[in-house]
């Protein structure tokens, strides 16, 4: 007995946990239902207008123009509760999706209805068989509005939304922001700039690639830890290592030098202001010794950069001029068009010599 | 002189950002005002006002700009300036986009140039048949308007669409720094989708001044209902990404190459699974780079998360193994609270400490429409400090309007 009670208790938690994940994935019916209009249209024969009232007149800047309570017991005399019909009956979203649309999108039902000769199901599909998605799709918006030109040839949409910027939402139907985005924007937006800006003002690209940055988005907005940023939490301590593990990543947005020196300097990672070098023992040596320092300089010039430019450039020009023990230093193949003797930043090496 | 060109950019900057002093037709303003205080290093406290704003005034202009004052936390500015402009742009265009002049502080992203951030002026022209020239020129943006002599460049790009679906371009680039060639590069980016379920994209950047490619990616991704897999592959030649007027533009390097896969796929409703893998060489040696991120949305919206992201870096010479735990969640319609916790475990810690644990909580507040607080409380022992803890605050005003 005592072993059924427990196993039947097994069943049950276990029954339990399971609806529990369900809910938190997402993995379950709606929570409310759809508005029944088929009951209210279709089978009592009320008109669209009755609840609706003034929608036919309707702009872009007047109200929702949804039922409430009042309209509702205009017929159903003794409601079964006293709190607001609508916090139970419809669907919230439905509310919150029409009032995007009036905020966002430039659209008057009065020039519609004229023409759909007050047809609402038209553009409203589905609601006549109590479909829990009643605003019009911007598909079907497009089916009669050709604006194909507008966005492949103009690049604007401006036609239809106020304002694209302002709604902060992602387009996923047609412009999606997929996987791994942060390393992966520059390339899709390398043969479209222009559609990005669709979305996109200039001061956004400029927030992590402008050279007058005042603070970088993520740190700006850091009660938002779920928005993409390259510097995100403890970037600061972590940054040697990623530097180390990505050559190039840093200079493709950083200009060496100046950027690391003043940090460097501050915190005494760096020889100049007396602080503590950051190299390990043997890295520089003679010939035959132990010297790591040329193949991490070819691995990647702009960390050495990050340190030794300006003055620190004369701690390589020492060794590596020509005719000094520190030999040639260019990687072998290398070639360029720049003029040994005229050009910078040869000449620090190359001056005077045939 | 250089006085009287900062005055009047900053007073310039301002007048676009306060939206203009035309009234507006169809399309609205918007304003914001954020100011934030931190105790962050490396410089601290750090105070700092940002003023932006954009707006339209006809179907012919439009406009945006932001300017900042304060102490900021932001090494660009190693005198500690205290104040700049972002941007302070004006858009000269017909209404349908044919053809485009863009006047002020502006970034540009051409092709595949790198994106440089000017003082100057962007021509573009469209035509109906899907090619584009575009041609721009000015003075490279220097921290505090310290601008220096002969600095200047110069470039555009030619592009063609074909269909709808493809478009392929090429780009040019010329950068002078007091006169000198620092940058001469050119591009081809090469974009197409040609079906739905299937797209790719290419670019690359070649070096004029020491003859190759500085960098180069590819990718092409699928998209199969709930899954989307994609493939990948960049190289990046880090001595050609430095200015040539750089010494160290000479020294020649290996380039590092990376070829990866991730799978995006949104397991349940609310459940998004993203394992990426990499193969990275760098300077000869092959290391794999690995990364799980997990995402739950609490809600159908996404206004409430948790996320996890497992990495490991496996390639270069400073490998590591980090994890990021992270959760976003609205206690009201008024107020949220998000958590951060992040560990970082260096495979050779060099005396620096073995685990460099960075945690943050943080709290935001909409009192009324259109003001916003936030406050957080950020402790961590990092490689630099055994301890520290930062407090961190903001205050935000938006609007938006006629």
């Amino acid at each position: 007995m005592g072993g059924e009670v427990k196993k039947l208790s097994l069943l049950l938690a276990l029954a339990m946990l399971l609806v529990a994940c369900a809910q938190i994935l997402g993995i379950r019916p709606p929570e409310k239902k759809p508005f029944p209009h088929h009951e209210h249209t279709a089978k009592a024969g009320i008109t669209c207008l009755r609840c609706h009232a003034g929608i036919l007149g309707a702009t872009d800047t007047g109200p929702l123009h949804l039922p409430t309570t009042a309209t509702c017991v205009g017929c159903h005399q003794k409601p079964h509760d006293t709190r607001e019909c609508n916090g139970c009956h419809g669907l919230s979203y439905v509310r919150e999706e029409a009032q995007m649309d009036l905020d966002h999108l430039k659209f008057k039902h009065s020039t519609h209805s004229k023409r759909l000769k007050d047809n609402c199901a038209y553009c409203h599909r589905g609601v006549e068989t109590n479909s829990d998605h009643v605003r019009p799709t911007m598909a079907l918006c497009l089916s009669c509005h050709e604006h194909q030109e507008d966005f492949t040839a103009a690049r604007t949409c401006d036609r239809c939304h106020k304002n694209l910027r302002g709604e902060e939402v992602r387009p996923e139907s047609h412009v999606a922001h997929d996987g791994d985005w942060l390393r992966e924007h520059g390339n899709r937006a390398y043969s479209a700039p222009d559609l990005c800006s669709t979305c996109h003002a200039d001061k956004f690209c400029g927030g992590c690639h402008g050279r007058t940055v005042p603070i970088l988005p993520e740190k700006l907005a850091f009660d938002d830890p779920m928005r993409a940023g390259v510097h995100r939490a403890g970037f600061v301590s972590r940054h040697s290592l990623e530097a180390r593990t990505q050559p190039g990543l840093c200079s493709t947005c950083h200009s060496t030098g100046q950027f690391c020196e003043g940090c460097h300097q501050k915190n005494g990672v760096d020889v100049s202001s007396g602080g503590r070098s950051p190299h390990p023992n043997g890295w520089v040596g003679l010939r035959g010794e132990s010297n790591d320092h040329g193949p991490a300089a070819w691995a990647d010039p702009s960390v050495c950069a990050a340190c030794h430019t300006g003055a620190g450039e004369s701690l390589c020009i020492g060794c590596h001029r020509v005719g000094a023990t520190g030999g040639s230093p260019h990687r072998p193949g290398w070639t360029s068009k720049m003029r040994p003797t005229i050009d910078q930043p040869c000449r620090s090496c190359h001056e005077g010599t045939p | 002189m250089r006085g009287l060109v900062r005055r009047g950019a900053l007073v310039s900057a301002l007048a676009l950002s306060l939206g203009l002093s035309r009234p507006a037709r169809a399309d609205p303003y918007r304003l914001r005002v954020d100011s934030v205080g931190y105790s962050q290093s490396p410089q601290s406290p750090v105070g700092l006002i940002i003023l932006q704003g954009d707006g339209k005034p006809s179907s012919w202009v439009d406009a945006e700009g932001l300017v900042w004052a304060g102490s900021t936390s932001n090494n660009y500015n190693v005198s500690n300036g205290n104040y700049d402009v972002l941007s302070a742009l004006v858009r000269l265009h017909d209404p349908r986009n044919y053809v485009q002049l863009r006047l002020g502080r502006q970034m540009l992203t051409v092709g595949s140039l790198r994106p440089v951030h000017i003082d100057g002026a962007d021509l573009r022209l469209r035509s109906p048949m899907g090619t584009s020239i575009e041609g721009f020129g000015g003075v490279p943006v220097e921290p505090q308007f310290g601008y220096k002599a002969y600095d200047w460049l110069a470039g555009g790009r030619l592009a063609q669409s074909i269909g709808s679906t493809t478009s392929i371009g090429v780009s040019y680039l010329q950068q002078r720094e007091y006169g000198q060639l620092s940058y001469e590069d050119a591009g081809m980016d090469f974009a197409a989708a040609p079906a739905r379920w299937f797209d790719l994209a290419a670019h690359g950047t070649y070096d004029l001044i020491d003859p190759g490619l500085a960098e180069a990616g590819a990718s092409i991704a699928g998209r199969f209902g709930d899954f989307r897999p994609e493939i990948y592959a960049t190289q990046r030649s880090p001595s050609r990404l430095i200015p040539a007027t750089s010494l160290f533009s000479a020294l020649g390097d290996t380039p590092s190459d990376v070829f990866g896969a991730s799978l995006k796929w949104r397991m349940f409703p609310r459940l998004d699974v993203l394992p990426i893998v990499a193969a990275r060489d760098v300077a000869g040696t092959v290391g794999v780079d690995g990364t799980l991120r997990v995402t739950l949305r609490l809600d159908d919206r996404g206004d409430g998360a948790i996320s996890f992201e497992g990495r490991r870096q496996g390639a270069g010479p400073d490998q590591w193994t980090g994890a990021r735990l992270t959760t976003r969640i609205p206690l009201s319609a008024r107020v949220r609270w998000s958590t951060e916790l992040e560990l970082v475990a260096p495979d050779d810690p060099r005396g620096r400490g073995t685990v460099w644990p960075w945690a943050l909580v943080a709290l935001r507040w909409i009192p009324v429409r259109h003001w916003e607080v936030a406050a957080a409380v950020e402790a961590a022992s990092t490689a630099t400090a055994t301890r520290e803890i930062n407090g961190l605050a903001r205050l935000s005003w938006s609007w938006e309007g006629k």
